[in-house]
Protein backbone atom coordinates (compact mmCIF):
# COMPACT_ATOMS: atom_id res chain seq x y z
CA UNK A 1 0.00 0.00 0.00
CA UNK A 2 1.35 3.48 -1.33
CA UNK A 3 1.31 5.99 1.83
CA UNK A 4 -0.58 9.22 0.97
CA UNK A 5 -2.41 11.82 3.19
CA UNK A 6 -6.12 11.55 1.69
CA UNK A 7 -7.96 14.49 -0.01
CA UNK A 8 -10.76 16.52 1.29
CA UNK A 9 -13.49 14.51 -1.19
CA UNK A 10 -11.85 10.83 0.20
CA UNK A 11 -11.49 12.21 3.47
CA UNK A 12 -15.07 13.02 3.65
CA UNK A 13 -16.05 10.19 2.25
CA UNK A 14 -14.27 8.14 5.01
CA UNK A 15 -15.84 9.62 7.89
CA UNK A 16 -18.54 6.96 9.09
CA UNK A 17 -15.44 3.97 8.85
CA UNK A 18 -14.05 6.81 10.71
CA UNK A 19 -16.31 7.34 13.40
CA UNK A 20 -16.97 3.93 13.42
CA UNK A 21 -13.34 2.76 14.02
CA UNK A 22 -13.70 0.73 11.02
CA UNK A 23 -10.82 1.77 9.25
CA UNK A 24 -7.07 0.26 8.97
CA UNK A 25 -3.94 1.79 10.17
CA UNK A 26 -2.79 3.10 7.58
CA UNK A 27 -6.42 4.54 6.37
CA UNK A 28 -6.37 6.06 9.70
CA UNK A 29 -3.17 7.47 10.11
CA UNK A 30 -3.43 9.11 6.35
CA UNK A 31 -6.88 10.70 7.53
CA UNK A 32 -5.46 11.97 10.78
CA UNK A 33 -3.48 13.96 9.07
CA UNK A 34 -5.29 15.33 6.41
CA UNK A 35 -7.64 16.42 9.29
CA UNK A 36 -4.55 17.73 11.08
CA UNK A 37 -4.42 20.51 8.31
CA UNK A 38 -7.27 21.03 7.38
CA UNK A 39 -9.47 22.87 9.03
CA UNK A 40 -12.59 22.49 6.60
CA UNK A 41 -12.35 18.72 7.32
CA UNK A 42 -12.15 18.89 10.92
CA UNK A 43 -15.15 20.54 10.90
CA UNK A 44 -17.17 17.95 9.24
CA UNK A 45 -16.25 15.33 11.17
CA UNK A 46 -16.94 17.21 14.44
CA UNK A 47 -20.21 18.24 12.62
CA UNK A 48 -20.34 14.18 11.56
CA UNK A 49 -19.69 13.14 15.25
CA UNK A 50 -22.16 15.50 16.84
CA UNK A 51 -24.85 14.51 14.23
CA UNK A 52 -24.72 10.99 15.22
CA UNK A 53 -24.73 11.63 18.83
CA UNK A 54 -28.01 13.49 18.11
CA UNK A 55 -29.46 11.04 15.92
CA UNK A 56 -28.47 8.47 18.55
CA UNK A 57 -29.96 10.13 21.32
CA UNK A 58 -33.22 10.88 19.60
CA UNK A 59 -33.65 6.94 18.98
CA UNK A 60 -32.36 5.69 22.65
CA UNK A 61 -35.25 8.35 23.93
CA UNK A 62 -38.68 6.22 23.36
CA UNK A 63 -41.75 8.18 23.54
CA UNK A 64 -42.72 5.76 25.99
CA UNK A 65 -45.33 7.73 27.34
CA UNK A 66 -47.32 8.45 24.71
CA UNK A 67 -47.32 4.94 23.34
CA UNK A 68 -48.08 3.65 27.02
CA UNK A 69 -51.35 5.87 27.19
CA UNK A 70 -52.18 4.49 23.90
CA UNK A 71 -51.78 1.15 24.84
CA UNK A 72 -53.82 1.68 27.91
CA UNK A 73 -56.62 3.13 26.12
CA UNK A 74 -57.10 0.27 24.06
CA UNK A 75 -56.87 -2.23 27.12
CA UNK A 76 -59.20 -0.54 29.18
CA UNK A 77 -61.58 -0.92 26.59
CA UNK A 78 -61.05 -4.96 26.32
CA UNK A 79 -63.51 -6.93 28.58
CA UNK A 80 -61.43 -9.61 29.90
CA UNK A 81 -65.02 -11.95 30.10
CA UNK A 82 -65.52 -12.28 26.60
CA UNK A 83 -61.72 -13.76 26.19
CA UNK A 84 -60.96 -16.39 28.82
CA UNK A 85 -63.85 -18.60 28.22
CA UNK B 1 -40.18 -40.32 28.44
CA UNK B 2 -42.15 -38.17 30.56
CA UNK B 3 -44.23 -35.09 28.07
CA UNK B 4 -44.01 -31.73 29.63
CA UNK B 5 -47.61 -29.68 29.46
CA UNK B 6 -46.36 -26.37 30.43
CA UNK B 7 -48.87 -23.73 31.46
CA UNK B 8 -51.95 -25.48 30.12
CA UNK B 9 -51.00 -28.17 33.18
CA UNK B 10 -51.15 -26.18 35.15
CA UNK B 11 -53.56 -23.35 34.42
CA UNK B 12 -55.83 -26.08 34.16
CA UNK B 13 -54.95 -27.50 37.84
CA UNK B 14 -55.81 -23.63 38.72
CA UNK B 15 -58.73 -23.96 36.78
CA UNK B 16 -58.02 -21.00 35.23
CA UNK B 17 -58.95 -22.65 31.49
CA UNK B 18 -62.43 -23.56 33.04
CA UNK B 19 -63.35 -21.17 35.48
CA UNK B 20 -65.15 -18.11 33.50
CA UNK B 21 -63.51 -15.05 34.68
CA UNK B 22 -65.93 -12.84 37.08
CA UNK B 23 -65.95 -8.94 36.48
CA UNK B 24 -63.81 -8.65 40.04
CA UNK B 25 -61.40 -11.22 38.35
CA UNK B 26 -61.05 -9.29 35.21
CA UNK B 27 -60.49 -6.04 36.57
CA UNK B 28 -57.79 -7.32 39.46
CA UNK B 29 -55.98 -8.83 36.19
CA UNK B 30 -56.02 -5.90 34.28
CA UNK B 31 -54.63 -3.92 37.11
CA UNK B 32 -52.00 -6.22 37.79
CA UNK B 33 -51.01 -6.59 33.68
CA UNK B 34 -50.83 -2.79 34.12
CA UNK B 35 -48.74 -2.57 36.65
CA UNK B 36 -46.39 -5.59 35.67
CA UNK B 37 -46.31 -5.36 32.27
CA UNK B 38 -46.54 -1.33 31.20
CA UNK B 39 -43.37 -0.53 32.70
CA UNK B 40 -41.80 -2.02 30.22
CA UNK B 41 -43.36 -0.78 27.73
CA UNK B 42 -39.65 1.23 26.90
CA UNK B 43 -37.91 -1.88 26.30
CA UNK B 44 -40.20 -3.29 24.42
CA UNK B 45 -40.14 -0.04 22.06
CA UNK B 46 -36.50 -0.21 21.49
CA UNK B 47 -36.64 -4.06 20.31
CA UNK B 48 -39.52 -2.87 18.10
CA UNK B 49 -37.30 -0.42 16.26
CA UNK B 50 -34.49 -3.06 16.12
CA UNK B 51 -36.59 -5.27 14.78
CA UNK B 52 -38.23 -3.08 12.12
CA UNK B 53 -35.12 -0.88 11.64
CA UNK B 54 -35.78 2.06 12.70
CA UNK B 55 -39.40 2.54 11.32
CA UNK B 56 -40.81 4.42 13.85
CA UNK B 57 -44.54 3.70 12.44
CA UNK B 58 -43.96 0.24 12.83
CA UNK B 59 -42.29 -0.12 16.39
CA UNK B 60 -45.24 1.83 18.12
CA UNK B 61 -48.11 -0.76 16.07
CA UNK B 62 -45.71 -3.43 16.95
CA UNK B 63 -45.72 -2.54 20.64
CA UNK B 64 -49.36 -1.77 20.92
CA UNK B 65 -50.03 -4.95 19.30
CA UNK B 66 -47.67 -7.10 21.64
CA UNK B 67 -49.48 -5.45 24.60
CA UNK B 68 -52.94 -6.03 23.68
CA UNK B 69 -52.00 -9.73 22.48
CA UNK B 70 -50.03 -10.05 26.05
CA UNK B 71 -53.13 -8.53 27.73
CA UNK B 72 -55.32 -11.19 25.89
CA UNK B 73 -53.65 -13.65 26.95
CA UNK B 74 -52.24 -12.66 30.37
CA UNK B 75 -54.13 -15.75 32.14
CA UNK B 76 -51.29 -17.63 30.55
CA UNK B 77 -48.30 -15.61 32.03
CA UNK B 78 -47.67 -17.31 34.75
CA UNK B 79 -46.36 -15.29 37.45
CA UNK B 80 -43.03 -15.78 38.74
CA UNK B 81 -41.55 -16.45 35.55
CA UNK B 82 -39.67 -13.48 33.65
CA UNK B 83 -42.23 -11.34 32.05
CA UNK B 84 -39.21 -9.45 29.93
CA UNK B 85 -39.24 -12.81 27.71
CA UNK B 86 -42.82 -13.56 28.26
CA UNK B 87 -43.34 -10.52 26.07
CA UNK B 88 -40.58 -10.49 23.96
CA UNK B 89 -41.28 -13.48 22.57
CA UNK B 90 -44.96 -11.84 22.08
CA UNK B 91 -43.14 -9.56 20.32
CA UNK B 92 -40.77 -11.54 18.11
CA UNK B 93 -44.09 -13.76 16.86
CA UNK B 94 -46.23 -10.81 16.52
CA UNK B 95 -43.09 -9.11 14.15
CA UNK B 96 -42.56 -12.18 12.38
CA UNK B 97 -46.42 -12.49 11.45
CA UNK B 98 -46.94 -8.87 10.66
CA UNK B 99 -43.81 -7.64 8.94
CA UNK B 100 -41.57 -9.95 7.90
CA UNK B 101 -43.09 -11.01 4.92
CA UNK B 102 -39.64 -11.62 3.59
CA UNK B 103 -39.96 -8.92 1.06
CA UNK B 104 -36.51 -8.00 -0.36
CA UNK B 105 -35.51 -4.27 0.13
CA UNK B 106 -36.40 -3.27 -3.02
CA UNK B 107 -34.28 -0.35 -4.62
CA UNK B 108 -35.64 3.05 -5.81
CA UNK B 109 -34.44 2.72 -9.87
CA UNK B 110 -31.22 5.24 -10.53
CA UNK B 111 -31.30 6.63 -7.22
CA UNK B 112 -29.12 4.33 -5.22
CA UNK B 113 -26.77 3.83 -8.26
CA UNK B 114 -25.23 7.00 -7.76
CA UNK B 115 -22.03 7.28 -5.77
CA UNK B 116 -22.34 11.34 -5.34
CA UNK B 117 -19.41 12.15 -3.62
CA UNK B 118 -18.17 11.38 -6.88
CA UNK B 119 -20.16 13.72 -8.38
CA UNK B 120 -18.72 16.84 -6.89
CA UNK B 121 -19.84 18.35 -3.19
CA UNK B 122 -21.10 22.09 -3.68
CA UNK B 123 -22.68 21.78 -0.26
CA UNK B 124 -18.63 20.80 1.32
CA UNK B 125 -17.52 23.96 0.20
CA UNK B 126 -19.26 25.64 3.10
CA UNK B 127 -17.12 28.14 4.95
CA UNK B 128 -16.15 26.55 8.56
CA UNK B 129 -17.85 29.55 10.50
CA UNK B 130 -20.80 28.01 9.13
CA UNK B 131 -20.39 24.39 10.08
CA UNK B 132 -19.37 25.64 13.14
CA UNK B 133 -22.84 27.42 13.40
CA UNK B 134 -24.43 24.04 12.57
CA UNK B 135 -22.23 21.80 15.17
CA UNK B 136 -24.06 25.03 17.90
CA UNK B 137 -27.66 24.60 16.31
CA UNK B 138 -27.64 20.98 16.04
CA UNK B 139 -26.69 20.97 20.11
CA UNK B 140 -30.12 23.17 20.46
CA UNK B 141 -32.49 20.80 18.98
CA UNK B 142 -34.74 18.89 20.67
CA UNK B 143 -34.76 14.67 20.21
CA UNK B 144 -38.53 15.20 18.85
CA UNK B 145 -37.17 17.30 16.32
CA UNK B 146 -34.12 14.90 15.37
CA UNK B 147 -37.50 12.25 15.58
CA UNK B 148 -39.53 14.13 13.32
CA UNK B 149 -36.49 14.42 10.86
CA UNK B 150 -35.90 10.44 10.96
CA UNK B 151 -39.72 10.09 10.39
CA UNK B 152 -39.19 12.03 7.13
CA UNK B 153 -37.05 10.53 5.75
CA UNK B 154 -38.04 7.31 2.58
CA UNK B 155 -37.64 4.08 4.77
CA UNK B 156 -34.80 2.95 2.50
CA UNK B 157 -32.14 5.85 4.10
CA UNK B 158 -34.16 5.51 7.28
CA UNK B 159 -33.29 2.23 7.80
CA UNK B 160 -29.18 2.21 6.73
CA UNK B 161 -28.91 5.52 9.41
CA UNK B 162 -30.47 4.00 11.95
CA UNK B 163 -28.66 0.59 11.38
CA UNK B 164 -25.42 2.35 10.77
CA UNK B 165 -25.89 4.95 13.57
CA UNK B 166 -27.75 3.87 16.25
CA UNK B 167 -26.95 0.46 16.41
CA UNK B 168 -23.72 0.94 14.97
CA UNK B 169 -23.37 -2.13 12.74
CA UNK B 170 -20.76 -2.09 9.71
CA UNK B 171 -21.45 -1.48 6.20
CA UNK B 172 -21.16 -5.10 5.57
CA UNK B 173 -23.20 -6.23 8.09
CA UNK B 174 -26.17 -3.87 7.22
CA UNK B 175 -25.75 -4.99 2.96
CA UNK B 176 -26.09 -8.56 4.25
CA UNK B 177 -29.16 -7.72 6.38
CA UNK B 178 -30.57 -5.62 3.72
CA UNK B 179 -29.62 -7.77 0.75
CA UNK B 180 -28.35 -4.97 -0.98
CA UNK B 181 -23.97 -3.94 -2.18
CA UNK B 182 -22.22 -2.49 -0.03
CA UNK B 183 -21.87 0.59 -2.25
CA UNK B 184 -25.72 0.94 -2.32
CA UNK B 185 -25.39 1.18 1.94
CA UNK B 186 -22.65 3.71 1.65
CA UNK B 187 -24.65 5.61 -0.79
CA UNK B 188 -27.64 5.60 1.37
CA UNK B 189 -26.22 6.79 4.74
CA UNK B 190 -24.36 9.41 3.13
CA UNK B 191 -27.92 10.69 1.40
CA UNK B 192 -29.73 9.50 4.30
CA UNK B 193 -27.56 12.04 6.55
CA UNK B 194 -27.34 14.88 3.94
CA UNK B 195 -31.39 14.95 4.23
CA UNK B 196 -31.29 14.82 7.77
CA UNK B 197 -29.07 17.59 8.28
CA UNK B 198 -31.14 19.79 5.76
CA UNK B 199 -34.11 18.91 7.55
CA UNK B 200 -32.64 19.66 10.92
CA UNK B 201 -30.97 22.74 9.55
CA UNK B 202 -34.48 23.98 9.02
CA UNK B 203 -35.78 23.06 11.98
CA UNK B 204 -33.31 24.91 13.52
CA UNK B 205 -33.94 27.71 11.11
CA UNK B 206 -37.46 27.99 11.98
CA UNK B 207 -36.50 28.11 15.44
CA UNK B 208 -34.78 31.16 15.21
CA UNK B 209 -31.24 29.94 15.69
CA UNK B 210 -29.41 31.56 12.42
CA UNK B 211 -27.10 29.78 10.61
CA UNK B 212 -24.83 32.38 9.47
CA UNK B 213 -23.82 32.70 6.01
CA UNK B 214 -27.52 32.11 4.53
CA UNK B 215 -29.18 34.67 2.88
CA UNK B 216 -32.55 35.26 3.57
Amino acid sequence: MTEKVMNCEETKRHVHEYLQKELSEAELESITTHIANCDHCEWEYDFEAALNRTIQMSCTETPAEEIAEKILERIRSIDLNDIQH
Amino acid sequence: MTITLGFYDSAIDFGLMTEEATPLDAEAKRIQFEEQAMPLAPYLYSAALKNTRGNYYDAEDLVQETFIKAFKAWHQFEQGTELKSWLSTILRNTYINKFNKKKKDKAVGGLDDLEDWQLGSAESMSAVKELSAEVESLKALSSKEVNAAMRALSPEFRSVVFMAIVEQLSYAEIAEQLEVPIGTVMSRLHRGKAKLRKLLAEFAKSEGYNVEGEES
